[in-house]
């Protein structure tokens, strides 16, 4: 039907960092620990295995040069103007070589662990590696669930809304009564975005003691409310904001006006506290997706200085 | 000789007049400028402050005794005043003419003051800005009405109606809006009389509350109700409306002062108010010895203006100077083998070149400053394909050959003198279809895509050569290899161009096929019914056709084609093209070929699941229809980092160009707000300085010539031009990581007050060796640039 696309002028590498030019850095990682593993095992030295033979050496240097390489991402990733290849490959040889010094550095060390600086070098090595590990898996997850839950919108917009909501409530409210107004103004106080990088990763802290002197009131005004009252039972009564609004919303003897002007307020305060909810969830899933690298970087730089000790220690007192 | 005696007297002190009497002056020729303000050019003394003032047409150039570059209103002014007191030019200031009678050798020029004065020759420069449109009601004259604004920022915290529609007005409204209550009243429905820019200027400002407006209004009355204060009645279908005030302001434009001038003897052509007496070439009227210069005469550009200021004084002087652009144009006529003189060669190439005949001498001219000549030695590539080049090639002398295999370039057809090429690019926007090598002794006149597009525009032969040969040669390079133009001729004389708005349907599956549709320019998508969901199966870029099994077979269409965006077909008729066939079997057996190829492929490129075609809809409907080359964001993979943002603003000036988290998204598939570079950028409509270009590479981008008027900012549709000062320095990466600071790419920009915002837009790094720093910065995969060819590729997760 169609003519047929004209030939591509540039090609375009559509793949992750980890898939990068056909998993190139993992077979080169590979490689590297299959040709360091014969080689240890091939080399049979009368003290055995550690980092003062030739081999040691060997894969010693190639480990702390390595390192050192890995640690230049860093810089090399805000080398906009030039800086050889993209980043994306350097963040793929970053991952798989990165990932290679557990074999390189443990047969590097021949199995020889102590409490001493060259064993403070390797945990440091390790650790800066589990981090990374963490980093690798939240790459793969969590942007899928950031989009998942943006469904187009964007945090700005929410919140956006969520403070027009508030005000919308507040006048709602105003046109209700004097203990509505009051405990939704009070609500509208107790929304929370954010905040500390514990509140970031877990969610605002529970404000449960505000909730219960919230339902207090409102209970109150459910009792007043209601003339023909059934079994008033305070322990089935609402939880929080909304239930105490569908409580409203039920009582029989509300005239209709109110009634409706209940079951926008109630609509409402669902709508504003689902978009917080959202707001502080998006704020999670981004905060998952750093809180790694501040782990990450400065254990990256204890061990690089962990591993001058290490070297200059080797070569003037070993 | 009394003093109240003189040769030529010069009426109105405008750019036209001052450069007739400073030319006179210049000339030691007894002259008189009178003007009735107490200063020299009245109209663009009361410009709004600090007004940008244009030198258009850019190429012209300029032929006065004083001097004029575009720059800010006080500068002009200023230069004009010294250059005036240089030549000694005997102005009288504050002199109104009332009334001239008589003609060559006898003027009597009465004034405002009684006195009358004689003259030889009159030169008339009185413009029309001294005839103001008013009000036209009650209180047009009082305290709170006015017609004019010096500085919008001398009035706060006013209520201000402003009346009128066009530039001014518009211009006015929207600069008075930052600080004042402002209503603007629209005698129609509509602001389309003003410049595009300013068009959306203020149904933006009308859009966001900080203008209101009444449409379709007109003034009943304007009362004064205390010091500074006033209440105007508009009368509008829906009652009358009361809208109490500060001020109000006019900008209704001005008329010819038609009785004034009438009054003179001169006749004018028609009755309609705007219209402006006629001229001969050399500027004179029907009345012998006054001239009449400038925009009275229907010249409103100051550079022309001031030309013909001094042309004026050496036709009265008896000389025929050559025009102004005499000299440009010998220059550039010196590289054609056997040039001897401008006239002739424009000549020559009026006789040699069938598509620029029709126009006028005044627009040749124009259209040859614009353009340059070639004289490419044989064999060497004047274009290559794929280039992103736009200009357009007539053939002068010589012969060029157009590689019409891309496999093999030894395969060529040749034109001849008169011939043109280019066209094929300057239509669709798109990168050049073919290879053209320049032949022996070839003379080429190379014309830039803004010329050329006003040409055709204006010219409406010249539209009409260009579709035809378009055609021809489409149908030749895709159709019908081998077939002469003249064979074509009955095929090309049944097509028709047709038009189509975005999600417009070109054909509906399941029609009659009657012919195929070329696209010209724009873009469609070709969608099939399955399973009861319309299903995206191919874009088809400008350049392509559609519906070309008809040309064979009467089967009924087997999709249904829809204009992803503004589009234009030529669509050809399938009889014809049957009725060619018919005794041409290579030419059917090809065409059957053609189409059993076509089937056979779509059948193996069907998508799986309708997710791909939603996919390509999706991406139809953000516009990327009319992309060239876009920037994606793979969401999956995006880890929010925004080193894109930072690594565009690191790589130009401290302004990033994109903003990643804002645009739409479809799957985990984004669109950043970042530019497309479309085909026929809505940018470049607009801009006065010509600073909006497209590189060979394709890349839109702004050159340093912006001027910071923000026309391509309320122009472009997908809100990526922003008007910003760029850093000069970069921060260091170095001194960051150690010692903190400034982060590359991620800091505020400190620029002096004042400072002129110019327009940033992303230029997909041309200058940058390893190309867009965006992509190259994406540490995860993520961003990517796609041109709208691999749409489907993406969409089916391919590419």
């Amino acid at each position: 039907m169609a003519a047929a696309s004209a030939k591509p002028s540039r090609d375009i590498a559509h793949t992750g960092f980890l898939h990068h030019a056909s998993y190139r850095w993992a077979k080169i990682a590979v490689l590297i620990c299959i040709a360091s593993i014969i080689a240890y095992v091939w080399h049979q030295p009368p003290d055995g295995p550690n980092g003062g033979t030739w081999l040691g050496y060997t894969l010693g240097t190639i480990g702390a040069v390595f390192i050192v390489w890995l640690t230049f991402l860093g810089a090399r990733k805000r080398s906009y103007r030039g800086g050889m290849g993209t980043v994306k490959g350097w963040t793929s040889a970053h991952v798989y070589l990165g990932l290679s010094l557990v074999v390189v550095a443990t047969l590097h060390c021949g199995f020889q662990f102590g409490w001493n600086i060259h064993t403070l070098a390797y945990v440091l090595m390790m650790l800066v590696i589990a981090s990374g590990l963490y980093g690798i898996v939240a790459y793969a997850r969590l942007p899928d669930a950031v989009t998942r839950l943006r469904e187009s919108g964007t945090r700005e917009a929410w919140i956006d809304e969520v403070f027009d909501l508030n005000d919308q409530c507040i006048k709602l409210a105003d046109k209700i009564g004097p203990d509505v107004h009051r405990k939704i103004v009070a609500s509208v106080d107790k929304v929370k975005i954010g905040g500390s990088l514990r509140s970031q990763l877990y969610g605002p802290r529970n404000v449960a003691g505000f909730m219960d002197d919230l339902n207090a009131t409102l209970m109150a005004r459910t009792a007043l409310l209601r003339s023909n009252v059934e079994a008033f039972n305070p322990a089935n009564t609402a939880q929080n904001t909304v239930m105490f609004m569908a409580s409203q919303v039920t009582s029989m003897d509300k005239g209709e006006k109110e009634s409706t002007r209940l079951q926008q307020l109630l609509d409402m305060v669902a709508r504003r506290n689902a978009l917080v909810a959202r707001a502080n969830r998006d704020i999670a899933l981004h905060a998952r997706m750093q809180i790694w690298l501040l782990f990450h970087v400065p254990l990256t730089f204890a061990l690089l200085a962990a591993l001058i000790a290490h070297v200059v220690s080797v070569f003037f007192y070993w | 000789m009394d003093s109240k005696r003189t040769k030529i007297a010069v009426i109105g002190s405008g750019p036209a007049g001052l450069a007739a009497a400073a030319r006179a002056a210049e000339l030691k020729i007894p002259h008189i400028l009178f003007e009735a303000e107490a200063h020299l050019s009245n109209t663009i003394y009361r410009y709004q402050k600090g007004k940008h003032v244009m030198a258009e047409p850019g190429v012209l150039p300029l032929r006065a005794s004083v001097p004029f570059e575009a720059g800010k209103r006080e500068a002009i002014l200023g230069a004009w005043d010294k250059g005036a007191e240089q030549h000694g030019v005997n102005v009288m200031y504050r002199t109104e003419v009332t009334a001239i009678t008589g003609s060559q050798g006898n003027f009597q020029i009465s004034t405002a003051l009684g006195e009358i004065y004689e003259a030889d020759f009159v030169v008339l420069g009185i413009g029309l800005q001294g005839n103001i449109r008013k009000l036209g009601c009650e209180g047009e004259d009082s305290e709170v009405a006015q017609y004019q604004l010096d500085d919008p920022d001398e009035y706060q915290g006013e209520s201000i109606v402003v009346v009128g529609a066009g530039d001014a007005a518009i211009e006015n409204a929207v600069a008075l809006a930052a600080r004042n209550k402002v209503t603007i009243v629209n005698r129609r429905d509509e602001f389309d009389r003003a410049k595009e820019g300013n068009n959306s200027l203020i149904l933006k400002a009308i859009d966001e509350g900080r203008v209101a407006c009444v449409r379709n209004a007109g003034v009943g009355s304007l009362v004064v109700t205390g010091k500074q204060k006033g209440v105007i009645t508009l009368t509008t279908p829906q009652g009358n409306v009361e809208i109490p005030c500060n001020r109000v302001i006019a900008r209704l434009g001005a008329t010819p002062p038609r009785k004034f001038v009438e009054g003179m003897g001169v006749t004018f052509p028609s009755k309609d108010p705007v219209s402006v007496p006629a001229v001969s070439p050399k500027y004179e009227s029907n009345v012998q010895g006054l001239f009449i210069i400038g925009a009275l005469a229907g010249f409103p550009l100051i550079k022309q203006a001031m030309n013909q200021g001094y042309e004026v004084v050496e036709f009265i002087e008896g000389r025929n100077p050559d025009p102004a652009d005499t000299p440009l144009l010998r220059k550039k006529f010196e590289s054609i083998p056997g040039f001897k003189d401008v006239d002739s060669a424009i000549n020559r190439i009026k006789s040699n070149i069938p598509v620029l005949a029709p126009l006028t001498p005044l627009q040749l001219r124009e259209f040859l400053l614009d353009s340059d000549i070639r004289t490419p030695k044989a064999g060497t590539a004047v274009f290559r394909r794929n280039d992103y080049s736009d200009t357009f090639f007539s053939v002068l002398d010589g012969t060029v050959n157009i590689a019409i295999d891309p496999t093999d370039e030894t395969k060529t057809i040749t034109l001849g003198v008169g011939q043109f090429f280019g066209e094929m690019s300057l239509i669709s926007g798109r990168r050049r279809s073919a290879t053209v090598f320049a032949g022996n002794g070839a003379v080429l006149i190379e014309t830039p895509r803004r010329s050329m597009n006003k040409l055709i525009a204006s010219v409406a032969a010249v539209k009409r050569v260009l579709d035809e040969t378009y055609l021809t040669r489409a149908i030749q390079a895709k159709i019908a290899p081998g077939v002469s133009a003249e064979a074509l001729k009955d095929v090309v004389g049944t097509a028709t161009v047709q038009r189509f708005k975005a999600g417009d349907i070109v054909f509906k599956e399941g029609d009659t096929a009657d012919g195929l549709h070329l696209i010209r320019k724009g873009s469609v998508t070709v969608a099939r019914n399955i399973g009861g969901r319309e299903a995206v199966l191919a874009y088809v870029p400008a350049g392509q056709y559609v519906g070309e099994m008809a040309l064979i077979t009467d089967q009924p269409r087997g999709a249904t084609v829809k204009a992803a965006i503004a589009t234009e077909t030529i669509k050809l008729d399938a009889a014809a093209f049957k009725a060619l066939i018919e005794n041409k079997p290579e030419l059917r057996q090809r065409m059957s070929g053609v189409v059993k190829e076509r089937i056979a492929s779509n059948a193996s490129n069907k998508p799986d699941d309708s997710a791909t075609g939603n996919m390509v809809a999706f991406l139809m409907n953000q516009g990327l229809g009319e992309a060239t080359d876009v920037l994606l964001i793979d969401e999956s993979l995006c880890v929010r980092c925004d080193h894109c943002e930072k690594a565009c603003a690191d790589t130009h000036g401290g302004l990033s160009r994109l903003d990643r988290e804002a645009g739409p998204t479809y799957g985990s598939l984004h669109i950043p707000t970042s530019c497309r570079h479309c085909e026929h950028p809505h940018c470049m409509k607009d801009c006065p300085p010509d600073a909006i270009r497209r590189s060979p590479g394709g890349e839109v981008f702004i050159s340093e010539a912006c001027i910071g008027c923000g026309n391509c900012e309320r122009n472009c549709p997908y809100g990526v031009i922003h008007m910003g000062v760029t850093a000069k320095k970069q921060p260091s990466l170095w001194q960051w990581l150690m010692f903190g600071g400034k982060e590359p790419g991620n800091y505020e920009v400190e620029y002096e007050k004042g400072t002129p915002k110019k327009a940033t837009k992303c230029d997909m790094c041309k200058d940058l060796p390893k190309g867009p720093a965006c992509v190259r910065a994406c540490p995860t995969g993520a961003a990517i640039r796609v041109s709208p060819e691999k749409f489907m590729r993406i969409s089916q997760g391919a590419a």
